[in-house]
């Protein structure tokens, strides 16, 4: 495999291109930090992003930041902290993540539900294509609805259609104040249920996730930043909610940093990730509970997404991390085997099912990488 | 004709001329007469529609409720228009999931009616929003004055099913914030019914905020009020709305609406902050002193649900007010960085002046989507809608040179088409051509929107090319 390092979008696309007059293909990796994901085969070549890294522009009265693809989202928190601001994305790998894997993958932690996810905070791109081109979608105005939002379709792509080079997102002041708590509970529906009135209620919390790690003990962490009054406020309600289904409330510790970095740390057995109507999530996760093979489970019950750790010989791990995407599908729902051990690849395929529509997706690709160069297998049809 | 009566029956088909002359306009300022109209009752019904258009290579305009401003629903090569009227009922309301399933002919504001009682409302508002479709409002990715904190319709979109122009069916997400795949959702809403028919959407359903603040502050002028928005976001608030208004615009909208707005004022804000109630005062407090220290002549805080309405009803039926000031107006969309609202404005203003024509704004500071309404008297002749859009055109470019767009939430349709060569260039048009042939390979969708059409884009074509 040959490695190529652009400097720039012109030169990216350049590479692109005389990789699909080759017909030669191409994975294109940032930190590599979510590399296992999909069932990538081999490629003849490798793109780095790194040399497009930095702050290419941010003007703080605008709310808005744009990046090169390849800097690392802590260097960015670390540049808009100085003049008071934040990016609202708190994605798995939050140390090692570039923004453009972030927008590959679209992949979120558990701020979704009160900033948006990546395809909400994302408002202009410009990918570099396999016909040597570069185009640009979306801009970097809040607020733009010229022509299609191809940023939407770059969103979870997985650089199935292209380079991604540049990126401008929202972002937002810092908040004043923060604070949490982990209340826990010996039954999931109680945790559940405190988690329901919480994210219902109408103090707007940061982080609402349910998890059961070691032993049979469920925990529910709640984080809430804004105001001194509207954190303060938030923190009296959920320990009302926790304290009204039995929950003892604790201070919190490390715990959402531990729940949100579970995709890093299940590298061995198999991590299924599904996206569930939101009230489908208790009874989900309570059926997925009961599974002999569960190492570890954690459910945004803010956003519906489940993550289910699977720890087990070889069939039984396959058998239960199928039968959860299944029943995903089965309540309203869809997910895939987000990691597995690598001697598992062969056995368990990253999506068991096709989504709706994927004739449609083809024909995108299609249309974007007629050679079908890029990533493949790391796509859900490809 | 005759097939489409034999394939629907007579009440589902329009097309004596009377009827058709209905259907020749919308919101904007230009016409064309469709060769028929279908009221279709199901999906399957646009699906039959859509595979005799097929077959026979007519083209499909879908409508809603007829108030976009981009000309979006003007069938310009002829063909079907396809109204949504008859596909106009709440299938489910889902409190659990926070969801509820529409046909695209259901009311933006009976939606957020109905969900009401179960303390949810449908966050986007749009102006026209006792008027506007939902259907619409997925086309045209339709936004309003609480998109800076909420976002605008696709962030509140989470499922639809579309019939393709070839009569092919498809569902797309659903209930959950993601589905595998492509976000196929999010590069159909805001496609302008470029891409398909959309029959049937899921959106997401929010908890109505606590408690609200709304207030209204005039300024001397409209660079002091400019400022204001920026030293507000500067300060770390985020306001769910900031809405500005000229004075001539608060001359129309009092002499229509009485919302009692100051008519000395050279400018006035209108703001909201809402959420939990705790933090509110302290907001409004903090806004009220910015906007003194930026020499606001007045701070009003409605004091009651009757007084924020009444602020609102100021804001809302501004378009509507113009009628105060001229027969006729043309409403620009574009949008700037807010930082460059200052000399934006006032090229706005000098763009006016140079051709002769008033310009009105009301506008979403906030999010820097601007919307000057310049006003003209069609009576006068052609050439008065001529120096409009001539008008209309500087500004625009104005606003891309800024950094900007040509269109914030009305849409390209086919009144800015010819002026997408103005933010993009060829390379990023042919990147939504693919998606545009992938979904409907025989350009039957809704054509002459948002592309450049060679035969109506001739001169613009030049001009972009010799810039």
């Amino acid at each position: 495999m040959t490695r190529a390092i652009p400097a720039d979008a012109t030169e990216c696309a350049r590479i692109l291109a005389d990789a699909a007059r080759d017909g030669r293909t191409v994975r294109i990796i940032g930190s590599g930090s979510k590399s296992y994901v999909g069932d990538a085969a081999t490629t003849d070549i490798e793109v780095a992003t790194s040399r497009l890294a930095g702050i290419i522009d941010h003007e703080p009265a605008d709310l808005t930041v744009t990046v090169g693809a390849g800097t690392r989202i802590a260097d960015v928190a670390v540049v808009l902290e100085r003049a008071g601001q934040f990016l609202p994305l708190d994605p798995p790998h939050g140390d090692e993540a570039t923004i453009g894997g972030v927008i590959a993958a679209n992949s979120n932690g558990f701020w979704r539900a009160r900033y948006g996810g990546v395809r909400d905070l994302l408002i202009g791109t410009r990918i570099a294509l396999t016909d040597g081109t570069v185009a640009r979608a979306g801009g970097r105005v809040v607020k733009n609805v010229a022509g299609y939002d191809l940023d939407k379709l770059i969103v979870g792509s997985f650089g199935t259609l292209g380079v991604i080079v540049e990126a401008t997102l929202k972002v937002l002041p810092l908040p004043a104040a923060s604070d949490g708590l982990v209340g826990r509970f010996a039954r999931s529906q109680d945790a559940f249920a405190a988690a329901d009135a919480i994210v219902r209620g109408a103090s707007r919390v940061e982080a609402c996730v349910v998890e059961r790690s070691e032993g049979s003990a469920w925990r529910l962490a709640v984080q809430a930043r804004g105001s001194t009054l509207t954190v303060s406020r938030a923190i009296e309600d959920a320990r009302r909610a926790v304290a009204a289904r039995q929950g003892d409330a604790r201070e919190l510790g490390e715990d959402l940093g531990r729940m949100r970095e579970l995709p890093a740390h299940a590298t061995d057995g198999a991590l299924v990730r599904v996206s569930l109507p939101v009230a489908a999530a208790a009874a989900f996760t309570e059926t997925a509970a009961r599974l002999e093979s569960v190492a570890a489970l954690v459910a945004d019950a803010a956003s519906g997404v489940v993550r289910v750790h699977l720890l087990d010989d070889d069939d039984a791990v396959i058998r239960d991390a199928e039968a959860l995407v299944a029943a995903a599908r089965v309540v309203g729902g869809g997910g895939r085997i987000e990691r597995r051990a690598e001697h598992l690849r062969s056995r368990l395929s990253t999506w068991p099912t096709r989504p709706t529509g994927d004739f449609l997706m083809r024909r995108i690709k299609d249309a974007f990488d007629p050679a079908g160069i890029l990533e493949p297998g790391r796509a859900a049809f490809a | 004709m005759r097939g489409l009566v034999a394939l629907l029956g007579t009440a589902k088909v329009l097309g004596a001329h009377e009827d058709l002359l209905l259907y020749e306009y919308d919101g904007a300022v230009d016409t064309a007469t469709p060769d028929a109209v279908v009221l279709p009752d199901s999906t399957a019904d646009v699906a039959a529609l859509a595979r005799f258009c097929h077959e026979h290579a007519v083209p499909i305009v879908p409508r809603g409720a007829g108030t976009g401003l981009s000309g979006g629903a003007i069938p310009v090569e002829g063909g079907v228009v396809v109204s949504f009227a008859r596909m106009a009922r709440i299938l489910e309301i889902d409190v659990p999931n926070l969801r509820a399933v529409v046909q695209p002919g259901v009311i933006n504001l009976h939606l957020s009616t109905a969900v009401a009682p179960h303390g949810l409302y449908f966050v986007p508002d749009p102006s026209s929003q006792k008027a506007c479709t939902l259907g619409g409002n997925v086309a045209e990715n339709s936004g309003g004055p609480h998109t800076l904190a909420y976002g605008v319709t696709t962030n509140h979109v989470t499922g639809i099913e579309i019939v393709l122009s070839d009569g092919t069916v498809v569902r797309l997400g659903g209930k959950a914030v993601e589905t595998e795949g492509y976000d196929l959702v999010g590069a159909f809403v805001g496609s302008e019914g470029t891409l398909g028919l959309v029959t049937e959407i899921t959106v997401k359903l929010t908890p109505l905020p606590e408690d609200k603040r709304t207030l209204m502050a005039a300024f001397p002028t409209m660079d002091e009020a400019s400022e204001t928005v920026s030293a507000i976001i500067a300060a770390g608030i985020v306001p769910s709305a900031m809405e500005m208004m000229d004075q001539l615009a608060i001359q129309a909208v009092e002499a229509a609406v009485h919302a009692g707005y100051p008519l000395d004022a050279g400018g006035i804000l209108l703001l909201e902050v809402d959420g939990p109630r705790d933090g509110l005062d302290d907001d409004r407090a903090r806004i009220e002193a910015i906007c003194r220290e930026h020499a606001a002549s007045e701070v009003r805080v409605a004091s009651s649900a009757l007084e924020r309405e009444r602020l609102w009803a100021g804001r809302k039926g501004a378009f509507a007010a113009m009628g105060r000031l001229s027969p006729d107006y043309y409403v620009q969309d574009g949008v700037i960085p807010r930082t460059r609202l200052p000399d934006i404005l006032r090229l706005v203003k000098d763009a006016g002046v140079r051709h002769r024509l008033r310009v009105a704004n009301v506008f979403h500071a906030g999010d820097g989507n601007l919307h000057p309404l310049i006003l003209f008297d069609s009576r006068l002749g052609p050439d008065e809608l001529e120096r409009a859009k001539a008008a209309g055109l500087e500004i625009l470019t104005a606003c891309v040179e800024a950094g900007g767009s040509i269109t914030g939430e009305h849409g390209v349709g086919m009144e800015k088409n010819c002026y997408m060569p103005l933010q993009f260039q060829s390379s990023d048009l042919a990147a939504m051509r693919r998606v545009k042939d992938a979904f409907d390979p025989d350009g039957l969708m809704n054509p002459g929107k948002i592309f450049p059409t060679p035969s109506r884009c001739r001169e613009f074509a030049f001009a972009a090319t010799a810039r």
